[in-house]
C-alpha cells in the first residue's frame, strides 16, 4: 500500500540512494504541479517527502511547500540545510568539519574505493550522529577482492559500535544496526509503499527511473502514471515481496532490495544481482555478531534472534528452499 | 537405415545451444513469430567460432551431461556451408579439449524441408548421421499447409493475397527421403485461429504420409477469436473419434491427447517453470547471447531484445538469475494458481515477456486459457472413449499401455 510520496522539486534534486542523478540542468517542478502533487498526497493520505536540489528555491514556493506536513531531504550543500530532516552527502569531503544536529538522519553516498579509504572518517562520524546511512553507489561493481575488503571495513565499524554501545550510547549505522532491530523485511519499497513525482508532472517507480538515463534500464514501463491519471504502477505485483523469489526467503531484512539496481543488473525489478545479495549478507552476518557482542555488556534486544547461516548469496541455496 | 538414428543419451540433463544462422527464409509463413525477418543478417563464421570457443572453454559453467547444438533461422539449410564448417569445428574442438560432451552431443535442425534433398544437405546428413536430428515442418493437408506456409515474393516480401503460392508440394516430395533417413521422427504443427477447422484432416493426412508422431500445439499469441474454443473442441473430438475408430492409437500419436493433462497442480510440488529459457543459450549474427531465440529482437513485437552477454565478454550471470528463479506460481495469476485444469497448460517465456505490461518474464500470458480448457475437455473424451473400447475388447486398464502408443512431446516454448 502506498504510504509515501517523494516529490522531486527540481531535475537536479539530490539523489539519496544508489543511483547517480544524471540530470545537470535545473528544471523546477511547476507551482501548479507541486500544488497538485500535494493535493494528491493529501487525498491519498500519503506522507510527503520533498527532495531538494543544491540551490535555494524561489520564494513563491515556500508557502506552497509548507501547506502540508512533510520531511525535507536536502543535499549538504543546500544553503538551507539546517532545516533538513535528512541531509545527503554526495561527497565524503562535505563531512569534514560539518556540524551535525540531533534528530537528523545523515546519508553518505559513496563509491566503494572512497568507502574503503575513508573507513576511519566514517567510523568517527558514527559517534557524531544519531543515525548514519551509508549508501554505496557502485554495489554492482564489487568483485571478490572488494567483498574481502568490505568485510574488514565492516569489522572495524562493528568494533566501534560495540564500544559505543558498551559506553551506553546507541548510535545507528544502517549497514550494521538496522538488521539487529528488524524482525521482517524493511526494504526501499519503491513502487509499493512509495512513489515519486518528478518535475515533469509524472509519477515514477523511484527517482532513479527519472534521473538516470540508460536506455536498457529505463523504459516507459517505469513511468507510473501522471497527476491527471493518478498512480498506475505497471506489473505492480512485481514490487511486492511475495513476488520476489529470492528475497521472500531471505532474512537480510535491512537490505535495500533496490528495484532500480535489480533492473540494471538482472533486467527484472524483483531479482537482485549476486553483488547486491553478497554485500547485504556481508552486512547481515556481522550484525548478528555485533548483537551478540553488545549483549556481553548487558541486556540488549532480548527478543531478537539472528540465525547463523553459511551462504552469502541466497541464489546459491535456492534448491534447498 | 538405423545408422541415421542419432545415438543421443536422453537421460540426464542437456544443454541447448542455438545458432541463429540466418534470418532469411524462402517462405513468409503467416504465423511466423519472427517479426523482424530479413535476408541480410547471417551469422558470420568468426562469431560462431567465438561462441563455440566461449562455450567449450567454460566447461565449468556448462555442466549438463549432454548438449544439443541447434541451428535455426529463418531457414537454417540456406546456410549449409556455414553449418558444415561450424559442426566440423565443434567436433574437432570437443575432441581436442577432451570435453565431456564429445560423446554426448547432437546437431538439431528445424527446417521447412524445401532444400532437404539438395546435394549439400544430403552430404552433410551422411557426414553427421550419428549425431543428427532433423524435423521438417509440414502443417497437414495441402489446403491447411498452403494457408499459412506460403512462398515469399522474389523481392523477399509477403505476397499480396491474390499472389500467394503455397509450399506444400515442395516439402511433401522430401518426406519419404526424410522418413527413410530419420524413421519415426515426428513433425511439428502449429495451430492458429484460421487453422482450427483443418485439425482433424491434417493430422490424419500426416499419418497417411507415414509420419507417426504429430507434435501439435496452438500458438501462444493472443490471436483467438470468439467461439474458437468451441470449434477447437469439436475438431479434437472428431479427431479423437477418427483415431480411436481407425485404431491409429496403436502406432500413431497426436500430442494434443495426453494423459498428463487437465488436473489441478500443487502449489509447492508442481511449482516449476514450464519453459527452458535461461537454461538454453542462443547466439545471433551480432554475437549477442540470449536466454532463448525468442528473446532476440527479430522475434519480439513490443519489447527490446533480452541480451545476456556476447561472444566477447561472455555471459552476464546476473541476467540469468530471473530465469533460474522463475517458478510457476510467481508468474501466474491467482486464477491460474487455483485452476482446476492447470496441468499441461503451457506458456512460452518469450511470449510472456512480449505480452507483459512491463519488461518482465514474471507475467504469464493467459491468451491460450480458453483453448487449453477446450483441449482438456476433448482430451477427457479421448481417454474415456479409448479405455472403454479397450475394456470392451477385454483389455484391462493396467494392460492398456501395451496397446496404446503415447506421445512424449512437451509443448515447445
Ligand atoms: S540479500 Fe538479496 S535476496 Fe536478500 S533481500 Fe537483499 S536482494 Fe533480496
Ligand atoms: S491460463 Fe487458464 S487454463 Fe491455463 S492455468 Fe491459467 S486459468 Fe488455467
Amino acid at each position: 500500500m502506498l504510504q509515501y510520496l517523494m516529490i522531486l522539486l527540481d531535475d537536479t534534486s539530490t539523489s539519496y540512494c544508489h543511483y547517480n542523478n544524471k540530470k545537470s540542468e535545473s528544471k523546477l517542478i511547476s507551482i501548479e504541479d507541486l500544488k497538485a502533487g500535494i493535493f494528491f498526497g493529501m487525498t491519498e493520505n500519503l506522507m510527503i517527502q520533498y527532495v531538494y536540489p543544491s540551490h535555494a528555491l524561489p520564494a513563491e514556493y515556500e508557502d506552497v511547500l509548507e501547506s502540508i506536513d512533510h520531511s525535507k531531504i536536502m543535499p549538504a550543500d543546500n544553503p538551507n540545510v539546517d532545516e533538513a530532516d535528512v541531509v545527503v552527502f554526495n561527497d565524503w569531503k562535505q563531512m569534514e568539519g560539518f556540524s551535525y544536529s540531533e534528530g537528523v538522519s545523515y546519508v553518505l553516498r559513496i563509491n566503494k574505493s572512497d568507502l574503503f579509504e575513508q573507513k576511519v572518517l566514517i567510523a568517527d562520524t558514527i559517534e557524531k550522529t544519531t543515525k548514519l546511512n551509508v549508501v554505496i553507489t557502485d554495489v554492482e561493481s564489487f568483485c571478490d577482492e572488494d567483498f574481502d575488503t568490505y568485510k574488514g571495513v565492516l569489522q572495524l565499524w562493528s568494533e566501534k559500535l560495540e564500544k559505543l554501545y558498551a559506553e551506553g550510547k546507541s548510535p545507528l549505522l544502517n549497514l550494521l544496526t538496522d538488521r539487529m532491530q528488524l524482525e521482517e523485511m524493511n526494504n526501499c519499497g519503491a513502487g509499493e509503499s512509495n512513489i515519486t513525482l518528478a518535475p515533469d508532472g509524472k509519477f515514477y517507480v523511484c527517482p532513479a527511473f527519472y534521473q538516470t538515463n540508460s536506455d536498457t534500464i529505463i523504459s516507459p514501463a517505469f513511468k507510473a502514471g501522471s497527476l491527471e491519471e493518478g498512480v498506475h504502477v505497471k506489473s505492480s505485483q512485481l514490487y511486492k515481496l511475495d513476488h520476489a523469489p529470492l528475497c521472500r526467503k531471505c532474512d537480510a531484512f535491512h537490505c535495500r532490495r533496490c528495484v532500480w539496481l535489480n533492473r540494471k543488473t538482472t533486467l527484472e525489478v524483483n531479482t537482485p544481482s549476486h553483488e547486491q545479495c553478497v554485500v547485504a549478507h556481508l552486512e547481515r552476518n556481522p550484525s548478528r555478531q555485533l548483537l551478540e557482542n553488545i549483549r556481553k555488556h548487558g541486556q540488549f534486544l532480548t527478543q531478537q534472534e539472528i540465525k547463523e547461516i553459511d551462504y552469502l548469496d541466497p541464489f546459491d541455496v535456492k534448491e534447498e528452499w | 537405415m538405423s545408422d541415421y538414428i542419432y545415438s543421443y543419451r536422453e537421460s540426464g540433463s542437456s544443454k541447448n545451444i542455438t545458432f541463429i544462422v540466418t534470418k532469411d527464409c524462402q517462405l513468409a509463413c503467416k504465423y511466423c513469430y519472427l517479426v523482424g525477418k530479413n535476408a541480410k543478417e547471417r551469422l558470420p563464421w568468426e562469431v560462431a567460432k567465438k561462441a563455440i570457443d566461449y562455450v567449450l572453454n567454460h566447461e565449468q559453467d556448462f555442466q549438463e551431461e549432454s548438449v544439443v547444438w541447434d541451428f535455426i533461422g529463418g531457414e537454417p539449410f540456406l546456410e549449409i556451408d556455414l553449418i558444415d564448417k561450424i559442426c566440423d569445428y565443434i567436433k574437432t574442438e570437443m575432441f581436442r579439449l577432451n570435453h565431456h560432451w564429445f560423446n554426448s552431443f547432437r546437431f538439431n535442425f528445424s527446417t521447412n524441408g524445401i532444400n532437404y534433398d539438395s546435394q549439400k544437405v544430403q552430404e552433410f546428413i551422411k557426414k553427421n548421421r550419428q549425431h543428427l536430428s532433423i524435423g521438417i515442418t509440414i502443417d497437414g493437408t495441402r489446403e491447411k499447409h498452403d494457408l499459412n506456409r506460403i512462398w515469399k515474393t522474389k523481392d523477399g516480401f509477403s505476397p499480396k493475397p491474390e499472389e500467394e503460392k503455397g509450399s506444400y508440394n515442395d516439402v511433401v516430395r522430401n518426406i519419404p527421403l526424410w522418413q527413410e533417413q530419420f524413421p519415426g521422427t515426428g513433425t511439428k504443427v502449429t495451430i492458429s485461429s484460421a487453422d482450427i477447422k483443418y485439425i482433424k484432416e491434417s493430422v490424419l493426412h500426416l499419418y497417411s504420409l507415414g509420419i507417426h508422431e504429430v507434435n501439435i500445439n496452438v500458438v501462444f499469441e493472443d490471436v483467438w477469436e470468439e467461439g474458437d474454443d468451441k470449434k477447437f473442441e469439436e475438431q479434437l473430438i472428431q479427431l479423437a473419434d477418427a483415431i480411436i475408430d481407425g485404431e491409429f492409437y496403436t502406432d500413431y500419436t497426436c500430442s494434443f491427447f495426453s494423459e498428463n493433462l487437465g488436473k489441478p497442480l500443487d502449489k509447492k510440488l508442481q511449482n516449476q517453470n514450464w519453459c527452458g529459457a535461461g537454461r538454453m543459450l542462443a547466439v545471433d549474427a551480432a554475437g549477442n547471447f540470449y536466454p532463448c531465440t525468442r528473446f532476440a529482437q527479430y522475434s519480439l513485437r513490443d519489447k527490446k531484445a533480452w541480451i545476456i552477454g556476447n561472444v566477447h565478454d561472455g555471459i552476464d550471470k546476473n541476467k540469468l538469475r530471473p530465469f533460474l528463479t522463475l517458478d510457476r506460481c510467481t508468474q501466474s495469476k491467482q486464477e491460474c494458481i487455483d485452476c482446476e485444469v492447470a496441468e499441461g497448460c503451457a506458456w512460452c517465456q518469450g511470449e510472456n515477456y512480449d505480452a507483459a505490461e512491463s519488461p518482465t518474464v514474471f507475467e504469464r500470458s493467459t491468451a491460450i486459457c480458453k483453448m487449453h480448457k477446450a483441449r482438456v475437455r476433448a482430451n477427457n473424451y479421448y481417454w474415456n472413449k479409448l479405455y472403454r473400447k479397450l475394456e470392451l475388447e477385454g483389455i484391462a486398464r493396467e494392460e492398456a499401455d501395451k496397446h496404446v502408443k503415447k506421445s512424449n512431446f512437451q509443448e515447445p516454448c
